[in-house]
């Protein structure tokens, strides 16, 4: 798809185009999920669970259905469905015991809202409190309570995950590469620490919400804010048992997703509840309360990393424990555990590596899809430790990960040979360092040392993530020419804030060479109208919706060619074409305009030749495999972003205080197709990091009820918190299976935020973090230590 | 909102304490609404009236007069406050704490007398108000008004010594404490708005400071009068003594008095300075 | 019980109920479902409406009340069919991500612009501090402004490298 095209030669790729999408957004016509009104539709609410872990004795709803307005009440007992994307493990309503704090118990739909909330705070239960598991380490224990008794009946992906029935594993993915004993044997220095993170929220501005249909004869429709459509319909029809035919799922503008919306969520339950309704739409909009508890969040972790170094800075072998702090079901989560596992070491080369990656049930709200799918969390651990490992040796971090980064003839931790078209990560580091003038103070920063007592410390740190998908995920993209010789693509990649809408729409202007004001794309989706994509996660969908798009305008315009070569009675290969008409390259004037041929071509006595022009492009993952479930080799990755922060950072070291004065950020983008929306991802993704980084995360009681379920006390960054000065780089080493070189890189601006922070908060102060967030009390509490030690 | 009420709007104060009189004990009174409905929305059975006191004209007036000093009426809002030309001329450090409450869009609806009357320990209003001596006036039908020093309207967590059928219609700032210096630090979790953790409040005037902390008792605490060469050191023990912060999922104990204490060594070091 | 407002430039009468709140009397009586609910408690700003000049969170403010008022959304920003210029400069910028912020965010904006026609970008940040964005990082939101208002001197882009 690389066609070395110089740079100056592009029309529209590379260029900071106005997004596609976003006029609706702005003059407020962009309907949302909860702006929807169908006609008769229902209001629905939910009953959630107060208690971690429960029996539930007793349901009564008697009072509740008199409430007048109620059309339907629901509970666990009258649905026997069982719902998981990997793991089969999930009721659509709990169904005789909860597993966590805000489960959803029974659901009521009723003409109003406000019946609906009167009827389910007259829904009467009985719960018999039992003792939660609130930690993975002590879920992992002989003796710990099981969440999922069950789970050995529970089906599952076989080639993929590995669960283990009877204890709370849900997967245990295994990496065994080279000889880690032996590595450590041959080190000078062995360093083992462990590092945690709290479950996070994504907070999309817009909750989930979901406008269920389920009329007679089996028929269903679904508007839902979500991320995979055809995902959503794969798993209603598994869990249903009924065909894709009768199952249509709509997906209308979406106002942010990070991972949380890119499964299943609300669409079973409304649409059990429309069923009990009679078939009338139900609608379900999650309040911010339920976003925080009912809803998933991102798991924790416990991160234990063992690294055996040489003097001259080589690490030579790495031992990686991770416990995933997955809640009550499996979800994305055990494939979290997986994806995260064959990447857990960074982007570094680690000889011999021995990894065991836990996804372990804990009674907690559960873990889903989080914008970096485990990366995140894994890097804090990651970077922190690179840090500890420099230190130990006296060498400077930034030369330690120089030292140890991917490079071409690298070989992965699944055995993937990396090559000089692979990316760029050295290049990334030292193209941020030199942005935050790192490996000293500048006389103005040295002046503002002294001004403000605050000290400066400096940090660079590295990530790569690819894709975590199915090795044969596929896409397809269908364009259509409309009479008057404009396009418009159909594709179910959804528009979730990223702007890759724009970036495709770029795409096919460059290949068509139309001008971008002649392309449009559809954005909404409609599983009856647009062909399949897997799902809009992983940073994949600008390299292979991308792809698509090239294939389906190449297909439009091979067949336009066919019947102009028809109507010119010429060659095909002595034709060209421009934005208005496909002519005979040596006599341009025997043109043929494309409005004349858009929807079939008639000649002047009426015979007609063609028809409507309509370009389809399939793309499917090339060459990946999966990996073997003993030792973790294989070829997983479509591509590999890799990236750096340079962050900078002054801290008052007696009050623990610190303010974030500069963020540099690279990514080896391959080609970016718009530099402005590359930015705002780069920027965007950077403060949702500093949120993990500083300020967010879940706090339970020791019975396992959450405590900080609101904005109140779950804060995430606002415009005040955003850094003194923040820069975006791009570094283009063109990915060769990419369109027009590009790779993604929608989730790749938060992951290495935390280890930048905590890093340059150390070379600031000495305030060693291994836990997050890092607030300010938390680092007048490393700052103790210091002192003492 | 998804609970029931009725909504009262009085038109004048008469009917206003008239219908306190009759239904208060089942009414909430109704200014900016930021504290009230949040709690209605988050709370088990909401009140069978609210008591909307915005169409008062009276208590929007935010005036200054050198007998009396300043007085602020029920309905006026931090933003009033923030940017008024008389608050900023005489009660500088006023302004400046209600630039601290919330966000812009709060700040344009919370009123400085609801912010006290919820009566939250990390109301941030109120240790800049009770640093300046302010006294609030309440009234009802039967019992007239009477006028009491700030301090003794917080008698503990959201609770306040107004009765159900009282309404406190304005705060006075008196003239004695105009045109003092100091200011107003509160501890965040993030830059943007937030509550305040611990917050204290100084304001010096003549030979006098007075120091205020919220976030760290059941009510705001002011200490006692100090002279003003004092040193910081001695107020920090002083907090130390009158103070009970707590450990909770916001800060521990342990930060919230150490912070107090530096916030009042900075306020401190800034008077010193600005001398 | 009736009220009679006026919403962007157009007056409006309607029966509500006493509990129902700006917000969903806009969005459910009156169809203008561009302001959205994000969080029901006044943190995020989602909701932000200009009432009588002022940006208020409009899940905390009761239809009753706004009998009389003047109101302003986002459904009004744009003219005779035309994009604002503030609108306008969101699209050069890539204010807009996802969207869900957007409206609030304009009026919130909008409401500073009229007692402030050059706020600095400490101003600016402090004047949209109450309406959270998740996408963007709110750089791009007021790199916006500054343009909007003459004072983008210098358009920091993606450094290429």
């Amino acid at each position: 798809m690389n066609e070395k095209i110089a740079a100056k030669d592009f029309n529209c790729v590379g260029k900071g185009v106005e997004r596609v999408d976003t006029l609706e957004k702005l003059t407020g016509g962009a309907l949302y999920a909860g702006d929807m009104i169908l006609p008769g539709m229902l209001h629905a609410k939910v009953l959630k669970s107060p208690h971690a872990k429960a029996r539930i004795v007793r349901i009564d709803t008697q009072k509740a259905l008199e409430v007048p307005g109620v059309r339907a009440i629901l509970t666990g007992d009258e649905l026997d469905y069982r719902v998981g994307l990997y793991l089969v493990d999930k009721y659509i309503l709990a169904k005789g015991v909860v597993r966590h704090y805000g489960e959803a118990v029974a659901a009521v739909a009723a003409d109003t809202l406000i019946a609906a909330e009167k009827a389910v705070g007259l829904i009467d239960v009985e719960y018999e409190v039992m003792e939660p598991v609130l930690d993975p380490v002590k879920g992992l224990e002989k003796d710990a309570p099981l969440v999922h008794p069950d789970l050995g009946k529970y089906d599952y992906i076989k080639d993929v995950f590995t669960p283990v029935p009877g204890t709370n594993i849900a997967n245990h993915t295994k990496l065994r590469k080279g000889d880690v004993e032996k590595g450590f044997s041959e080190a000078d220095f062995i360093l083992e620490r462990t590092y945690t993170n709290p479950n996070v929220q994504h907070v999309p501005m817009e909750t989930h919400g979901s406008i269920g249909q389920w009329q007679p004869g089996d028929r269903l429709t679904v508007w839902t804010s979500a991320q995979s459509p055809f995902t959503v319909r794969n798993l209603l029809s598994h869990s249903f048992k009924i065909p894709h035919n009768n199952i249509r799922v709509i997906i209308p503008y979406v106002g942010g997703g990070f991972g949380g919306k890119a499964g299943i969520h609300l669409e079973p339950l409304v649409l059990c509840l429309s069923r009990k309704a009679g078939g009338r739409p139900v609608k379900l909009i999650a309040t911010r309360e339920e976003e925080f508890s009912m809803l998933p969040c991102r798991s924790g972790l416990v991160y234990t990393i063992k690294t055996g170094v040489k003097k001259d800075g080589k690490i030579v072998a790495q031992q990686m424990i991770m416990r995933w702090d997955s809640g009550a079901y499996a979800d994305y989560a055990v494939n979290v555990t997986r994806a995260s596992g064959y990447s857990a070491a960074g982007p570094y080369e680690i000889p011999n590596a021995w990894i065991d990656a836990y996804t372990v049930y804990t009674n907690k709200p559960f873990g889903t899809a989080y914008r970096g799918f485990g990366h995140v969390e894994f890097s804090w651990g990651i970077e922190r430790h690179m840090d500890l490992a420099a230190r130990t040796l006296g060498i400077d971090p930034l030369e330690f990960r120089k030292i140890n980064a991917l490079k071409p003839d690298s070989i992965t931790l699944t055995g993937e040979k990396i090559t000089a078209d692979s990316g760029n990560v050295t290049k990334c580091m030292e193209s941020v360092a030199k942005a935050i003038n790192y490996g000293g103070l500048t006389e103005e920063e040295k002046a503002r040392e002294k001004k403000t007592g605050l000290r400066i410390g400096k940090s660079v740190v590295a990530l790569h993530k690819a894709p975590a998908m199915p090795p044969y995920t596929g896409t397809a993209v269908i364009l259509k020419m409309n009479e008057d010789g404009s396009v418009i693509a159909n594709f179910s990649l959804t528009e979730i804030g990223a702007g890759t809408y724009t970036s495709v729409a770029q795409i096919l202007a460059e290949e068509l060479r139309f001008p971008i004001s002649r392309v449009k794309i559809s954005i909404d989706n409609d599983t009856e109208k647009e062909p399949y994509d897997w799902q809009t996660v992983a940073s994949k969908g600008l390299l292979l919706s991308g792809n698509a798009a090239i294939l389906a305008a190449r297909d439009l315009l091979a067949k336009a060619y066919d019947v102009a070569g028809q109507v010119l009675k010429a060659n095909v290969v002595d034709l060209n074409h421009d934005e208005e008409k496909v002519f005979v390259k040596h006599h341009p004037s025997h043109s043929v305009s494309w409005r004349s041929m858009a929807v079939g071509y008639a000649f002047p006595n009426g015979n007609a030749i063609g028809g409507p022009l309509i370009g389809v492009g399939r793309y499917v993952a090339q060459g990946l495999t999966n990996l073997d479930k003993e030792t973790g080799q294989g070829l997983p990755a479509l591509d590999w972003t890799y990236g750096a922060h340079g962050l900078v950072a002054e801290v008052n070291d007696r009050t623990g205080e610190f303010n974030v004065i500069k963020v540099a950020s690279a990514f080896d983008v391959g080609k970016a197709i718009n530099p402005i929306s590359v930015r705002g991802q780069s920027i965007g993704g950077m403060l949702q990091g500093l949120g993990t980084a500083m300020c967010e995360g879940y706090i339970y009681s020791a019975e396992g009820v959450l405590l900080n379920p609101s904005f109140t006390d779950n804060k995430i960054p606002t415009s005040l918190d955003l850094p003194e000065e923040v820069v975006s780089i791009a570094v283009e080493t063109p990915q060769l299976d990419g369109p027009f070189g590009a790779r993604g890189v929608g989730e790749h601006s938060m992951i290495a935020v935390c280890g930048a922070l905590g890093n340059a908060i150390q070379n600031a102060s000495g305030a060693d973090l291994t836990h997050m967030p890092i607030r300010q009390e938390d680092v007048w509490r490393a700052l103790q230590q210091v002192k003492k030690g | 909102m998804l609970k029931e009420f009725c909504y009262l709007s009085p038109a004048t104060r008469e009917e206003l304490l008239d219908m306190l009189a009759e239904k208060g004990s089942n009414g909430r009174l109704y200014a900016g609404g930021t504290d009230l409905l949040v709690d209605i929305r988050g709370g088990k059975a909401p009140p069978q009236y609210i008591i909307d006191i915005k169409k008062i004209e009276k208590y929007h007036i935010l005036s200054w007069g050198e007998l009396e000093g300043l007085s602020i009426g029920a309905a006026v809002t931090c933003s009033d406050v923030a940017g008024s030309a008389v608050v900023k001329a005489h009660y500088p450090l006023l302004a400046e704490a209600a630039e601290h409450l919330g966000s812009p869009q709060l700040r344009n609806r919370a009123t400085i007398i609801g912010n006290l009357c919820t009566a939250s320990p990390c109301a941030d209003m109120a240790p800049m108000l009770l640093c300046l001596d302010a006294s609030a006036e309440i009234s009802s039908k039967e019992g007239g008004t009477r006028r009491i020093p700030l301090k003794e309207l917080f008698t503990g967590v959201k609770k306040t010594s107004c009765a159900p059928h009282e309404v406190v219609e304005r705060i006075i700032v008196p003239p004695g404490m105009a045109d003092s210096v100091g200011g107003y630090e509160k501890l965040k979790r993030i830059k943007g708005h937030d509550l305040a953790l611990a917050s204290v409040a100084v304001a010096k005037k003549g030979d006098r400071i007075r120091v205020a902390i919220g976030s760290c008792a059941v009510t705001p605490v002011l200490l006692p009068d100090f002279p003003i060469d004092t040193p910081a050191a001695v107020i920090a023990a002083e907090a130390e003594r009158s103070i009970m912060p707590i450990d909770d999922i916001r800060a521990s104990r342990d930060y919230r008095l150490f912070m107090v204490k530096v916030y009042i060594e900075r306020l401190m070091a800034a008077l010193q300075h600005a001398q | 019980m009736k009220i009679r407002l006026t919403i962007n430039n157009s007056i409006v009468e309607r029966e509500v109920q006493d509990h129902k709140t700006l917000l969903h009397f806009l969005r459910d009586d009156l169809g203008f479902t561009g302001t959205k609910e994000g969080c029901g408690a006044g943190e995020c700003g989602a909701c932000t409406v200009i009432m009588n000049g002022k940006a208020v969170n409009s899940c905390l403010v009761l239809a009753r009340e706004a009998d009389g008022a003047v109101i302003e959304t986002v459904e009004g920003e744009a003219a005779d069919g035309k994009l604002s210029p503030l609108q306008q400069a969101f699209q050069k910028h890539h204010a807009v991500q996802c969207g869900f912020c957007t409206p609030g965010m304009l009026m919130s904006i909008k409401a500073l612009l009229r007692i402030n026609t050059k706020p600095g970008e400490e101003q600016i940040r402090k004047a949209i501090e109450g309406n959270f964005c998740r996408c963007t990082g709110y750089k791009q939101i007021v790199e916006a402004v500054l343009d909007v208002t003459g004072q983008l001197d210098k358009q920091e882009e993606l450094i290429h490298e």
